[in-house]
């Protein structure tokens, strides 16, 4: 049936669908409606399990713990929250723990601007946690898509074995949009490993070998272990490679936008060439380049000061034009002023 | 057997000869042998620091966590899977300093968890730094002039619910000790037991000890036991406090 739904419920429901079973979170604007949706949940429901944590630290580490006791687990957080689970999402990595983290995100730097929207938290996601690790992130940019994306992240952290994150923002978060949820399919993915009270096994945020003994003094075994995971984490991503272009011939630039800006600067299509990854992690490589080839000039439009972009430059090996949409103010005026500073004026 | 609750074949452990952690280790596991506890039905979740490595011993599934957040992993794994047998074995500075927020909250939501608190009052792994349990006073080589704060009051933390059980004990008291943690266990809540132990390397040479024997006789000499049915344990006393 259809009916109104908000971007933040569209991703508890989506993440219901793919079995999720425990939650725990601690509240924070703009994301809170997943949290208290879940506590309703688990008042209706007693296989679904609720914590609010004192804090995101717990959070973090509770749907870890949850995951190794066999649940399908997830929490809901913005900014400030997502630096504090970092350490969580390192261990996620370290131990190999499938669970899902939805950062809807704010305007930052700490508590920034409560609780205009932004994209501030796009290389956090990446390099947020020590070490090296390769995690799968989605950014949509509809409700439909926070439902289909949600559930796509709890198949990808079972897949990949590791914490998958689902990006949005306060403008995605609290887009109201008619969608028929039960006619949208997904694919779901059951739990990939036997659960705590079932065997003899380590778990451990120590480097270890396969049987889970700490080697923390063995180059040889970390390295073998880092590529088998940057290889699985490879492999799973190539099934994920969900992006969405619009090809134009009559232009030599390329818009490259993601989330809620590629929402706002939709209207431009007729005159630009648009490209929105929505796995943004891992980076887009081969189909970044394709898409790219033919176009003169590569603008990044984001709502950070260029986060996306310089990974953008990375990967293409060119000069990427910067537009940053910052201060919580996303529209497409400030897009289209920013377009003819830079590309017909030559601003800086 | 309780041998088979130990992963032999791991064995020699990590920790250092006279280290009070292993003693913790045989007496937790002749407590699941009494008990029945086995892989089957029970977890260990330990934090980081020497403590934290008494999970990867054990012939159960264990989880060695991050630093401090014993606490949080446990209760969810409680949560999920109300039949397993879930007990927490940490050290004094991975509970009650980094993990302190968990602890408070913790013991608050009361949840049936068998906490381990590994007391040599330092911070050993990293070579002996003051702890949140470290006595005012005490030279370590984060304090040379001797630890500036009184410690961590552990009984008065978790008993500050209307529901508890406190226990404290010693290494040196080993009947006392397993008589505690089978306790605990048995406990239908969040029970805590503070087990004071020794830290021959990092801790006691420096405060003028020669061995361990001579740090676990200061127990012996220092701990006594708690007159029948006290509520409150005096500094040096060990017992069992509890409110169901």
């Amino acid at each position: 049936m259809k009916r109104l739904v908000q971007g933040n419920e569209a991703i508890f429901l989506g993440a219901i669908k793919a079995g999720a079973n425990f939650f725990a979170g601690y509240p924070i604007s703009p994301s809170s409606e997943i949290l208290v949706l879940a506590a309703e949940y688990a008042a209706r429901d007693p296989g679904f399990k609720f914590i609010q944590s004192e804090d995101e630290l717990a959070a973090a580490n509770a749907i870890i713990g949850a995951s190794l006791a066999g649940a399908k687990s997830f929490t809901a957080t913005s900014g400030p929250g997502f630096t504090l689970m970092q350490e969580a999402i390192g261990y996620g990595h370290q131990v190999e723990i499938p669970t899902v983290i939805v950062d809807v995100q704010r305007v930052g730097p700490a508590t920034g601007m409560p609780t205009m929207p932004a994209q501030q938290d796009i290389v956090q996601t990446n390099y947020g946690s020590s070490g090296d690790y390769y995690p799968l992130v989605f950014y949509p940019n509809s409700v439909e898509e926070c439902y289909r994306y949600a559930a796509a992240a709890f198949s990808a952290a079972e897949e990949s074995l590791s914490p998958v994150i689902v990006l949005s923002d306060a403008f995605v978060g609290h887009l109201n949009e008619v969608v028929d949820i039960d006619a949208i399919e997904v694919e779901v993915v059951p739990r990939s490993r036997p659960p705590l009270g079932t065997g003899r096994r380590f778990f451990t945020g120590l480097a270890h070998d396969e049987e889970g003994k700490p080697r923390t003094a063995d180059a040889m075994v970390y390295r073998e272990w880092l590529s088998k995971v940057k290889a699985r984490h490879k492999k799973v991503a190539a099934r994920y490679s969900d992006l969405e272009f619009k090809e134009n011939t009559s232009t030599d630039t390329l818009l490259i936008s993601y989330g809620i800006v590629s929402r706002v600067i939709a209207p431009l299509a007729s005159e630009f060439a648009l490209f929105r990854p929505i796995r943004i992690f891992p980076m887009m490589g081969v189909e970044l380049r394709e898409c790219a080839q033919g176009y003169e000039k590569i603008v990044v439009i984001e709502a950070n000061d260029g986060q996306y972009a310089c990974l953008v430059e990375r990967e293409l090996k060119r000069e990427v034009i910067q537009i940053p949409l910052l201060g919580g103010r996303i529209n497409l005026d400030l897009a289209r002023k920013g377009l003819s500073e830079k590309l017909e004026r030559g601003l800086p | 057997m309780f041998k088979d609750l130990l992963k032999l074949e791991r064995f020699p452990t990590t920790w250092c000869p006279g280290c009070g952690i292993g003693q913790i280790m045989i007496q937790l596991a002749m407590v699941m042998d009494e008990l029945g506890l086995n892989y089957t039905n029970c977890t260990i979740i330990s934090g980081v620091g020497c403590t934290g490595r008494l999970a990867g011993y054990m012939n159960v599934d264990g989880v060695y966590t991050l630093h401090g957040r014993t606490l949080p992993v446990a209760e969810a794994v409680k949560l999920v899977t109300p039949s397993l047998k879930v007990i927490v074995v940490s050290g004094d500075g991975d509970l009650a300093s980094i993990g302190g927020n968990h602890l408070f909250h913790a013991a608050r939501r009361n949840p049936d968890l068998t906490v381990l608190c590994n007391n040599n009052q330092v911070y050993g792994l990293t070579g002996g730094q003051a702890g949140p349990t470290t006595p005012r006073d005490t030279p370590t080589v984060s304090s040379p002039a001797g630890a500036h704060y009184d410690p961590v009051n552990l009984q008065n933390l978790i008993k500050a619910g209307a529901k508890y059980f406190y226990a404290k004990t010693t290494v040196y008291h080993q009947l006392h000790l397993r008589n505690c943690v089978r306790e605990a266990v048995a406990w239908p809540g969040f029970a805590f037991v503070d087990i004071i132990s020794q830290c021959i390397e990092n801790n006691g040479r420096r405060l003028g000890f020669n061995s361990a024997y001579e740090m676990l006789l200061h127990f012996r000499k220092t701990y006594k036991r708690a007159p029948e049915g006290a509520e409150t344990l005096e500094p040096y006393e060990i017992g069992i406090v509890r409110q169901g």
